[in-house]
This record gives C-alpha cells, structure tokens and sequence, in this order.
C-alpha cells in the first residue's frame, strides 16, 4: 500500500502554473518526510475502515456471537469481551465513532476560533481587544476542565462530548488565525480588494484567509489527534460514548475490571487509538513542515 | 519585583472572574433543577410543596444575579456549598482529597523529568543517529498515548505479571509509582522534546565552544554548561505540563481506584451532583492559576529580563 493515490488530486485541478509548482513542491516535500508518510498510510487505513465498517468486520459489533471473555483465537482474532462481542470488529467498527469524534470536535472549534480570529484581527480597535481578552481568559485554565463542566451541564453522550472538546480549542484557533491575519491584512492584495469596493465579509474570507490557511491546516491536523485522546479518555471515564457503543475508550474501560483474567478486551481498543493518535500527530507534522519550511520543527 | 508580582496578581482577577462567571453560567443555563435531585432519592418522586420549599430553601427562585453574587461571595471565602450526594461542605469534600492529588501531580512532574530529560538530553548529544530516532519516538508515543491505556497496560505489567506492585489504592509509596509513572511518561514526551531542541541550540552557542577549547571536560560541558542553560524554556513549560498533569489526574485516579479530586469530579458528574462539580472546577482552576503565577514569579526573578519587559 502506498500513499501516492490520494495526493496527486489536489494538485491535478490546479490551472495557475506557480501555484500548482508551490503545490507540487509542498507534496515533495512532504512525500520525502518518511514519518508523514507512514502517517498518512495509517490514516488513509483506518479511513478506509471507518467507510466500509460493518462490510469489512467479521461479526456485528452489538452482537454476542460467543461465549464470554475467550481469548485471540482464529475464530475471533482479538478474543471475545465480557458480553461475548467480538473484539476486533469492534475495534474495526469503533473507528467510525473515532474518527468521526475528530472530525466534528475539530469543526467545532475551528469554524468559530476561525471567524473570531479573522474578525479580530481584520478589524482590530475595540472589537480586537474584547476578542482576544476573553481568547487570553480562556487559555489561562485548562481545557479540560471547561470540557468537565460542559458534559456535566449537558449529560455524558458522544455528541455532547464533541461539543466540549471542540468548545475547548476556539481560543486556539482564534489566537492563531488572529496573528497570521495580522500578517497578511496589510499585503498590497488585500488593500487592492478593498479599494475595488469589496464588502469585508468578502475580503476576508476570500482574500485574507485564502493565505492564512497552512496553519490552521496544520493545526486542525494535530487537532483530530489530540480530539481522539480527550474524547477517549472522557468515554473511559464514563462521560462519553455509552454502551453498547463499540467506542475504543469505553471498550478499555469495559474490560478493565477484568484485566487480570482477559487482558485483550482493554489493550486493543487502546492500541488502535495510539495508532490513529501518532498518525495524525505524523501527518500535522509533516503538513507543518511541507507547507512553510521555514517553520520546520526539529523533533 | 514586588511591582512584578502585583501586577500578575492584577492580571489574575479578570480571569478569575470569567472562569466563576463560565462554571456558573453553564451550569445554571442548562435544565435540570437541583432540588429536584436532591429529592429524587424519595420513593414515587418529591410533593411538589416539598420541591417548592426547597427551592425556596436553597434560593434558586432567586433572580440569576443575586445567585451569581452569592456564589462568587461565598466562593471568595471559601463556601463552595453543599454537596447534593454526600450532603456536607464541598470544600471540605475537597479538601480532604486534594493532598492525593497533589502528591500525584508533583509525583507525576518528578517522573515526567526524570525520564524526559535524560531522553532529550541523550537525543540532542547524539543528534541524528539512531539513539535520537529512538528517543524521539518514544517521545512521539508517549505524547500520542491514552493515559488510561498506558495505565492499563502498567497494571497488567507491573503488578499482575511480575507482582511489583499494588495494581490500586493510595497506600503508601508503593502504590503511588505507577499512577505517577502513568502521568509522568505522558507529558515526558513534551519535556524531552522541549530540551533536545534547547540542548541542540545551546550546544552550538560560542560559550559551549569556548569551554571545550579551554578543555574542560565533556562531562563538565554537558552538565554544567548546556543543560543549565537549555532548561530555561523547559522552567517556562513547567506550569503548562503541571496543568496537564491535573488533567491527566482525573483519568489516572480513576484507573488506580486512588481517591483524588480528579475521581471526585467524575463521580460528581455523573450523579449530577452541580454544586460538587462547580466546586471541584472552580477549585482546580484556582490552583492551575496559582502555579502557574509561582512560575512566572520564579521565572522572573530567574531572569531579570522578564521583569523589565513586563
């Protein structure tokens, strides 16, 4: 299997020459950075899974189709969990709500922290300093715990659950998005735009962002991983998917209790998650360094 | 530095006021009535006079304002109300738990550099050989790992197959390794990240230079004169990762059966216990802020440049 498929698209309907060679040179390079590519591959695995879901899992994951707590076995790969369910399908099938689960946390943080970074920094005055103070507040605590009280507020679900996560990451769009437009809003294009009597909606979204897309890219990348490990970790706890959801942080949590007599039912679910987690921690990293070079991270 | 410091204390009231002002609103904004859960525990649902007395008891028939205000006054003092499950003070529910939670955290903060800086010390010497590709992904997993995943599998290891160590409980400091080892490895990964790439820029500073040409030892270079100076940034990232580790607190305590205020919030939520969890947040957003202001104070008087600048 080889990464090469899916990215050539985004360079095939690309008619402006310069842009399309700056393209190709983003895909060279991140072709050449081998981390990124083993993390797409990963990615576009767990996709391919997620998409054919229950086609591709040998039994369906909600069913008991044997007895309770059997070990790995060529009749069921990663072994059966306490109510008798097939493990590996539904670890195979748990990716659906994962990644999904990234997905819609990440669009629910950067849709908003977008506008209100755009907004601050494109019209700046008094409409910049209220955006950015409560930016400021709301990074100075933890995210989590705006996450706890959310869920508390609106009940353990999944959705309830991509709400908080997504609610959590806003100010680090906002901040970001803020500084890069900041960047771009004095360029000579965007002053043209507005002497050509474009409507500041238009300006923005059309002209400002269009060149303050790479790191928010990249953020939104790293994002989908980090919103995986929350939202598992809440599942874990309780807070989140809820049985018989076949979710990878409530399947850890349902096997912990009896850890000791059948060790697959917990670690499984944990591994595909590690897995999902260091492929988009691989893909944001080689997005960050393919797309501006000179902000290349040494690790 | 005395200016220094009252102005980060300014900086903290505003802050302050929002986090009181989100944990209040969202948790009053939301339906749901607290003396309805209160009452629920009543066989065949609470009288509706009851309910209206308690109500009246608790004065949520209050306006959102006054509420608010006698919230945040009692809060200033100290009163974060009365748990709606245990029926006693939350603050002294708290208080009773959160020296487990500190001694998990700054545990958690030992371990965390205790495997995170030898690793970004020995990635950053040995800078592109395979020692710093192995390094670095563990650096890499580590920061892509569930905790409670990683928890799991300590458990299985450490006190199930070899029999080390307890697998739960808070029992002495045998049963407080791996919750610590679990917390500390998670936020390593960010640690010796963050020295490998100070160490490198330090190491080729003219200063490093200088004292290998004076011959002094490479020992003696690394130690005294590299590291000293690549953990400036990591001293900067201690208050971040101490948050991590309080976040990272709620899932480990759960994990290890220890009690903790992290277990505490947990519990609360899921018994909808509002005044608990409003407390326990409140609290924590407290002592997040607080150590992250000891920080920037140490961090000042570590460097004057800071202070100036400010």
């Amino acid at each position: 299997m080889t990464a090469s498929p899916p990215l050539p698209v985004s360079t095939s309907d690309e008619e402006v020459p310069a842009v399309a060679s700056a393209r190709a040179r983003a895909v060279a390079r991140f072709l050449r950075n081998r981390g990124a590519v083993i993390g797409l591959v990963v990615l576009v695995f767990w996709c391919v899974v997620a998409l054919l879901g229950p086609l591709v899992a040998p039994y369906d994951p909600t069913d008991t189709v044997g007895m309770a707590r059997r070990p790995p076995s060529g009749e069921f790969w990663l072994g059966t969990d306490t109510l008798g369910r097939d493990v590996f399908s539904r670890v195979l099938v748990g990716s659906q709500v994962s990644l999904l689960l990234g997905l819609i946390s990440v669009g629910l943080g950067a849709v908003p922290g977008v506008l209100m970074g755009l907004i601050a920094g494109y019209f700046g005055g008094w409409v910049d300093t209220i955006i950015s103070r409560f930016v400021d507040a709301m990074l100075a605590f933890p995210s989590i715990l705006l996450a706890l009280v959310i869920i508390a507020a609106l009940g353990p679900s999944l959705p309830n659950v991509m709400i908080a996560v997504g609610i959590g990451t806003i100010p680090l769009y906002a901040r970001l998005t803020r500084g890069s437009v900041l960047g771009v809003k004095r360029l000579p294009y965007v002053e043209a735009a507005r002497v050509l009597g474009n409507p500041p909606s238009r300006i923005m979204l059309r002209h400002v962002l269009a060149n303050c897309y790479a790191p928010i890219v990249v953020l939104s990348t790293l994002q989908v991983g980090n919103a995986i490990l929350v939202g598992s970790g809440l599942s874990f706890l309780g807070l989140g998917a809820q049985p018989p959801t076949p979710e990878w942080g409530l399947m850890s949590a349902e096997g912990r209790d009896v850890l000791r007599r059948a060790w697959w039912i917990s670690t499984f679910p944990g591994i595909a998650i590690l897995s999902v987690v260091v492929a988009c921690n691989l893909v944001g990293d080689g997005l960050r360094s393919a797309l501006d070079p000179r902000m290349r991270v040494d690790a | 530095m005395g200016r220094y410091i009252a102005g980060r204390l300014m900086q903290l009231v505003p802050v302050l006021f929002l986090i009181s002002v989100i944990v209040f609103g969202v948790m009053h904004a939301l339906p749901g009535d607290p003396a309805q859960l209160m009452l629920q525990g009543a066989e065949g649902g609470a009288p509706p006079e009851r309910l209206e007395e308690l109500r009246e008891q608790m004065g949520l028939n209050d306006p959102l304002l006054v509420q608010y205000l006698r919230f945040a006054g009692n809060a200033l003092v100290g009163d974060l109300g009365e748990s709606i499950r245990f029926r006693t003070s939350v603050t002294n529910l708290i208080l009773e738990r959160f020296g487990y939670t500190l001694e998990l955290a700054l545990s958690g903060l030992v371990m965390a550099i205790l495997i995170g800086l030898p690793l970004g010390m020995v990635a950053a010497v040995r800078q592109n050989s395979w020692v710093d590709t192995l390094a670095m992904s563990v650096a890499y997993a580590g920061a892509s790992m569930p905790i409670f995943w990683f928890g799991l599998v300590m458990i299985l290891l450490f006190s199930f197959n070899l029999g080390w160590l307890p697998p739960a409980g808070a029992d002495g400091l045998q049963s407080l390794v791996l919750p610590a080892l679990t917390l500390g490895f998670v936020s390593a990964g960010l640690i010796s990240r963050l020295v490998r790439s100070s160490m490198i820029e330090v190491l080729g500073e003219d200063y490093i230079r200088t004292s290998r040409a004076k011959g002094l030892s490479e020992r003696l270079v690394l130690w005294r004169h590299g590291l000293k100076n690549a953990l400036i940034p990591v001293v900067t990232m201690i208050g971040l990762i101490f948050g991590g580790m309080l976040a990272g607190a709620v899932v480990t305590e759960t994990v290890f059966s220890r009690p903790g205020v992290g277990r505490l919030v947990v519990a609360a939520i899921l018994s909808k216990d509002y005044p608990l969890v409003q407390g326990c947040v409140l609290f924590l957003s407290v002592v997040y802020l607080v150590v992250n202001l000891a920080v920037d104070i140490l961090y000042a008087w570590l460097d004057p440049r800071i202070r100036y600048a400010a």
